[in-house]
């Protein structure tokens, strides 16, 4: 009977961790949802709306709902703006590819500009002058007032 | 060079359209700020899915009857103290054309389902999972309450806080004696 009764309570303990194999982490999944009164993630909100969530989540951990079924449930119940981070597909994907493409574009602005910048800088050279050096004149002048000092 | 000078100049004039757009759309005051004034205003559209049944409920299809709108959540410990007044008052004008409408906003459909059954809330229940109607119908907390009329205007008293039994009474009569 002993036997039994210790087989049957290893059994109760067991149960919930088999149908459970991988359970959902709650810590997890409050930093992808937010509160819906305040907008601050779950995990750094009190509010009375963030305390049923929480309490809800825990349900659905405890029903081993996986963290995909739990936060499209979310979604079902509050509209995508419960999750703190827009997805990566479907009209969300926006959020991620606007920010990338403008600094791509910044990039391809700054590259044109300095390119046209630098051509600009190597035009028709000055009269007198190769490239900006000394005219053999000027330079014998030049060496003649350090000569001066010297 | 010239395109960049044109791409920045479209830049800055589709920014500061986009900032004219959003402060001619900013919302002004809402109906509870102007009910408190007196004033008597059209009831802002108001269709949301049912909390206690399956579908939606559209204010507008109540059109005939005096409607109050209580906006509560069941969280919040005034609107508790509220709750069986409104459901007796609810049940008291139910046959003479008076329909009380519930707006549960911030809270799980399980604590607002558990909410009504606990507290005998039979009538007409909508959600609004993240409070899109606060800012058109003035709302700066729960619970408030407003009368509309039969012809789909809110009338005033508008009660911020917990309702009693003559607060409702008396509104209720104001809005049916509105022409």
């Amino acid at each position: 009977m002993r036997l039994l009764a210790v087989l049957a309570a290893a059994l109760v303990v067991a149960a919930p961790a088999a149908a459970c194999a991988k359970p959902a982490s709650q810590g997890h999944l409050e930093t992808l949802l937010v509160c819906p009164s305040c907008h601050t993630t779950l995990d750094e909100s009190t509010s009375p709306a963030a305390n049923e969530i929480r309490a809800e989540l825990k349900r659905m951990i405890a029903r081993c709902m996986t963290e995909q079924q739990i936060l499209d449930a979310m979604v079902a119940e509050w509209g995508r703006t419960i999750l703190s981070t827009p997805q990566t597909h479907g009209f969300d994907l926006i959020a991620w590819v606007l920010p990338l493409g403008g600094i791509a574009a910044g990039a391809a602005g700054l590259a044109f500009g300095a390119r046209a910048w630098s051509r600009g800088r190597g035009g028709p050279p000055e009269p007198g002058g190769g490239g900006g050096g000394l005219s053999p004149e000027d330079e014998r002048r030049v060496d003649e007032a350090l000569a001066r000092f010297e | 060079m010239r395109i960049l000078r044109v791409l920045s100049a479209a830049g800055v004039v589709a920014l500061l359209a986009l900032l004219v757009w959003q402060v001619a759309h900013r919302h002004g005051p809402g109906v509870a700020q102007k009910v408190d004034k007196g004033r008597i205003v059209a009831a802002p559209k108001l269709d949301l899915p049912r909390l206690d049944l399956a579908g939606r409920l559209d204010l507008a299809s109540l059109r005939g009857s005096v409607v109050v709108v209580n906006f509560w959540q069941s969280s919040c410990l005034p609107c508790k103290q509220e709750a069986r007044t409104l459901a007796a008052t609810a049940r008291a004008w139910k046959d003479r054309g008076v329909v009380f409408v519930g707006v549960d906003a911030l809270d799980t459909k399980s604590a607002a389902r558990a909410y009504l059954k606990r507290y005998g809330v039979d009538y007409p229940n909508v959600r609004d999972a993240v409070a899109t109607q606060y800012p058109n119908w003035g709302v700066t907390g729960v619970p408030e309450t407003f009368f509309v009329d039969r012809h789909g205007r809110v009338v005033p008293p508008h009660i911020a806080g917990p309702a009693t039994r003559q607060d409702l009474e008396d509104g209720i009569k104001r809005a049916r004696e509105s022409a």
